[in-house]
């Protein structure tokens, strides 16, 4: 178990995360997959602050605003969604195209 | 014995987060993405990380998956509905983008000019809860009551903005 695992593993994480991302038709699949990849972010921090930092507490603080950000992006991007299904009846992201430029 | 336990835990988390991204049903993929989330608390407390441990189960399982499942169940009832077919095409792309990603910055990170591997055995002292929160409340230098208070601004900001986003419009819900 060294930094090199933790990096690894979180590096995995990231592409799936991107892979979901880009793959997914649904806005809430697509939010699901944006989870993983900060998950996968908050990992390295802990794994930093763990075996290279010299001052851990601070490695362990950051992962906790990363949640606290997370879960504000989470409540709005929920209400937006909520709103968006009232008016179309879909969340399928190939059919919202108001925004195509 | 600590290696093994971080390879049982890493397949876990690596599992479910594939699952959770490529099940079809929205449901599912919630669900799995709760398992995912244990076993990264898991690899938390092996860091020596406890209170990210905990914060890591209450918030992102007790909170932000309950939401999301809650979305779905009001959306899609029970996430079978909204699936669609992605195209070949597109599921290429991603692959290709995410493997490409992956090999990248394997390649990257393991070339010989990056020093970030070099002397990583060294263990930190376990970090405890009393010290985090302390250090969350000083006012000193290297505290951190100014993101503190911030975050704690932007928390009420989306739950304002939540509501006003998702409050039903008076007279536009009946013309539809």
């Amino acid at each position: 178990m060294t930094l090199s695992h933790f990096i690894v593993l979180s590096l995995m994480l990231c592409a799936i995360g991107v892979h979901g991302v880009l793959t997914r038709r649904n806005l809430i699949g697509i939010l699901l997959s944006v989870e993983v990849i900060l998950n996968g972010a908050n990992l390295n921090f802990a794994a930093f602050a763990h075996f290279r930092a010299s001052d851990p507490t601070a490695g362990a603080i950051f992962p906790i605003f990363v949640m606290a950000v997370s879960a504000c992006e989470m409540a709005v991007a929920l209400a937006i969604i909520i709103s968006m299904y009232r008016r179309k009846r879909r969340l399928d992201v190939y059919r919202l195209e108001e925004l195509n430029g | 014995m600590g290696d093994y336990l971080f390879y049982i835990l890493a397949t876990a988390v690596v599992t479910f987060s594939l699952l959770a991204v490529s099940l079809p049903n929205l449901l599912h993929g919630a669900i799995s993405l709760i398992g995912a989330f244990f076993a990264t608390a898991a690899l938390y407390i092996l860091l020596q990380l406890e209170f990210v441990a905990l914060a890591q189960i209450m918030l992102y399982i007790g909170g932000i998956v309950i939401f999301m499942l809650i979305i779905i169940l009001l959306t899609t009832g029970l996430g079978s509905e909204n699936r669609h077919k992605v195209p070949t095409s597109r599921r290429l792309v991603g692959t290709g983008v995410s493997g490409f990603l992956l090999f990248g910055l394997l390649y990257a990170i393991s070339g010989k000019s990056s020093a970030v591997l070099a002397e990583n055995v060294s263990r930190a002292a376990p970090v405890t809860m009393d010290a985090i929160g302390l250090r969350l409340l000083s006012t000193r230098k290297d505290g951190f009551i100014v993101p503190f208070e911030i975050i704690s601004i932007l928390l009420l900001v989306a739950l304002i903005g939540a509501v006003v986003i998702a409050r039903r419009d008076s007279g536009q819900e009946e013309k539809t």
